[in-house]
């Protein structure tokens, strides 16, 4: 005959502080919902601004600019970066790196072509890949080679799109301008040669006409006055560009940052800040309830000492005991969680499609990880259950 | 187990004094199984603290309590309730019943523990005792001597080594009690257990291996 809790149950005194328990089951769903609700949400900030991101890698990447004053305008060596002020940059807690954005040293054209009758004067800059947020793997140049890939700032295509009607020329789509061919013109020590420019990449970053470093090294040599190249802009790499040590740096020196760069990376922490807060009362909730049910559970073992204490004479095992008396309310908490886990699932939905119109970023199911906090949240229920109530029997004992 | 043994043994209340007078304080003695002990006690000689630090439920003594060669002291609860539900049975003389279950109720959650009788057996017991007809009633609903005989016969629902009585007659009649110890004596000897048994005089009817005065 296996050891039945059957005639045991009646022994619990439970039936009389219903409200309490009532109120603490309320009290664990609510919290439970808010901590799910947050941790999904937050998940759904990370997936919308995954796009439009300027992170890589866990970094954020700007440029800086020397501030061009009526003092100061004319006088070269004043508004470029020389190699002093990149090492003194390198040497701050808060960069974890500098890169110069290199310069054409040359004079420069760009012309369209037979197909849209354009022309223009043009620069060239080149900058180390690993700074670069689009980097296609076409995005290579060896001597000899007549084609030149270059990324373009998304934003020159859509300046482009702007003023292109009054001037009779087509506008363009994305796709298009990847698969149109543009020349590029040269121009240098008595000197011309033309390249065929190809779009390989557009970059949200960094607002230049990059072509690879080799080229640009190589045409300088080829075309350039000969003159050492300093860098007009600088990009560089910090963990945090919000950072107010950082930015207090950056004003001392009276250098530029390219800010709005930076505006969705501080609404993205703003935005997280609030789910992360929410987050953290939903988990204070969660263990406000928890606590306020071990107090309804020594509530039922104090009014049922008597019982528990003779079945532990008798022969009862502590741990049995407690074992048995936490099983109870396993299915209550799965209950609890569960249907917590299910209004997050239809808040979710009515997320992605009321409020995101199915964006496709985003999913019209929770993810995987607001499930497994879930099944965390039973288990930690259960488990502190358990222990508390083995505590008080082994008190008894 | 083999043996139960008590070494300088005495209630942390009373005092050195008592070791002198008693043939169970500060005396080694080792209980053997299929004994038959008789402890006569008078009032306030120390019986049902005897009883209750052989069986573990209180520990304020000096001294040592061996189950075979373990001192009570060191055996934590788990191992503790196993010794309880199988090798050492125990008669409270406050019957210890549960007041809001039936008799029936109270004999089960015993025996469940870990059946030596079937269901049968177990009314068979009650008919014997004169108790057959309360099966159904509630604990509290019982007189004490109804309790007594009820306590009796659930410390006989499992297997022991050692069966502890302390004043299990306290509130039985004469021909009751003498059946009630028929009974133990019965399930004692197919068990090939011993029997400790603390009352406050000599009774005929408990034919005694060894004889302590407390």
């Amino acid at each position: 005959m296996a050891l039945s809790f059957k005639p045991i149950r009646p022994l619990l005194q439970t039936g009389t502080n219903k409200s309490s328990r009532l109120f603490s089951y309320a009290g664990l769903g609510i919290g439970v919902l808010l901590l799910l609700c947050a941790i999904q949400m937050y998940i759904n900030i990370q997936s919308l601004l995954r796009e439009g991101s300027i992170r890589k890698n866990g970094f954020d990447y700007i440029s800086i600019t020397k501030n061009v004053t009526a003092e100061t305008q004319g006088q070269e060596e004043k508004n470029l970066f020389r190699q002093t002020d990149i090492d003194e940059l390198k040497k701050q807690p808060f960069i974890d790196g500098v890169e110069p954005l290199l310069a054409n040293d040359f004079h420069v054209k760009l012309s369209a072509g037979a197909m849209i009758p354009f022309r223009t004067d043009m620069f060239l800059e080149a900058l180390d890949n690993s700074y670069i947020d689009t980097v296609p793997p076409s995005f290579a140049w060896q001597p000899g080679q007549r084609s030149v890939p270059i990324i373009l700032s998304s934003d020159f295509l859509e300046i482009y799109n702007v003023f292109a009607p009054g001037q009779g020329l087509p506008q363009i789509s994305r796709e298009t301008a990847t698969s149109l061919a543009v020349n590029i013109h040269c121009e240098g020590r008595e000197k011309e040669e033309i390249f065929v420019g190809r779009i390989a990449a557009f970059s949200d970053r960094i607002n230049s006409v990059l072509v690879p470093k080799s080229f640009l090294d190589w045409a300088n040599q080829e075309f350039g006055k000969g003159r050492e190249v300093s860098a007009t802009r600088l990009f560089i790499k910090t963990k945090d560009a919000n950072n107010p040590d950082f930015l207090r740096f950056l004003d001392g020196k009276d250098y530029k940052l390219n800010k709005d760069k930076t505006i969705l990376g501080r609404n993205k922490m703003v935005i997280d800040g609030i789910f992360s807060g929410l987050g953290i009362f939903g988990l204070l909730v969660v263990i406000l309830a928890l606590m306020l049910f071990s107090f309804y559970l020594q509530l039922v073992i104090a009014r049922s000492r008597d019982s528990l204490q003779l079945l532990l004479t008798i022969g009862y095992s502590p741990a049995w005991l407690s074992r048995n008396f936490s099983k109870r309310f396993i299915p209550v908490y799965i209950t609890i969680v569960l249907t917590a886990l299910l209004v997050t699932q239809l808040a979710q939905w009515a997320f992605h499609h009321f409020v995101m119109f199915d964006r496709p970023e985003l999913s019209s199911f929770i993810h995987w990880g607001v499930w497994l906090v879930g099944v965390a949240l039973i288990i930690l229920s259960i488990v502190t259950n358990y222990r508390l109530v083995r505590k008080l029997l082994y008190r008894l004992y | 187990m083999m043996q139960l043994t008590i070494r300088d043994l005495l209630p942390v209340y009373f005092e050195e004094e008592r070791k002198k007078r008693s043939e169970i304080w500060g005396k080694e003695i080792v209980f053997q199984r299929g004994e038959l002990t008789k402890i006569i006690a008078p009032s306030g000689s120390g019986k049902t603290s005897l009883m209750h630090f052989l069986y573990g439920i209180r520990r304020e003594y000096t001294g040592d309590i061996l189950y075979d060669q373990q001192s009570l002291r060191t055996i934590d609860p788990e191992t503790l309730s196993g010794f309880r539900s199988s090798q050492v049975s125990i008669v409270f003389q406050d019957m210890r019943l549960l007041p809001e279950q039936t008799v029936m109720e109270n004999l089960e959650i015993k025996r469940q523990l870990n059946p030596y009788h079937n269901e049968d057996k177990v009314r068979q017991m009650a008919e014997r005792l004169g108790v057959g007809s309360k099966l159904a009633s509630l604990g509290r609903t019982c007189s004490y001597g109804e309790q007594q005989r009820i306590a009796i016969i659930r410390s006989l629902m499992q297997p022991f080594d050692f069966l502890l009585l302390d004043e299990p007659f306290s509130h039985l009649d004469n021909r009751n009690a003498e059946k009630a110890m028929e009974l133990m004596l019965e399930e004692a000897a197919v068990r090939g257990a011993s029997i400790i048994f603390a009352d406050l005089e000599r009774i005929d009817f408990f034919p005694f291996t060894r004889l302590f005065y407390l």
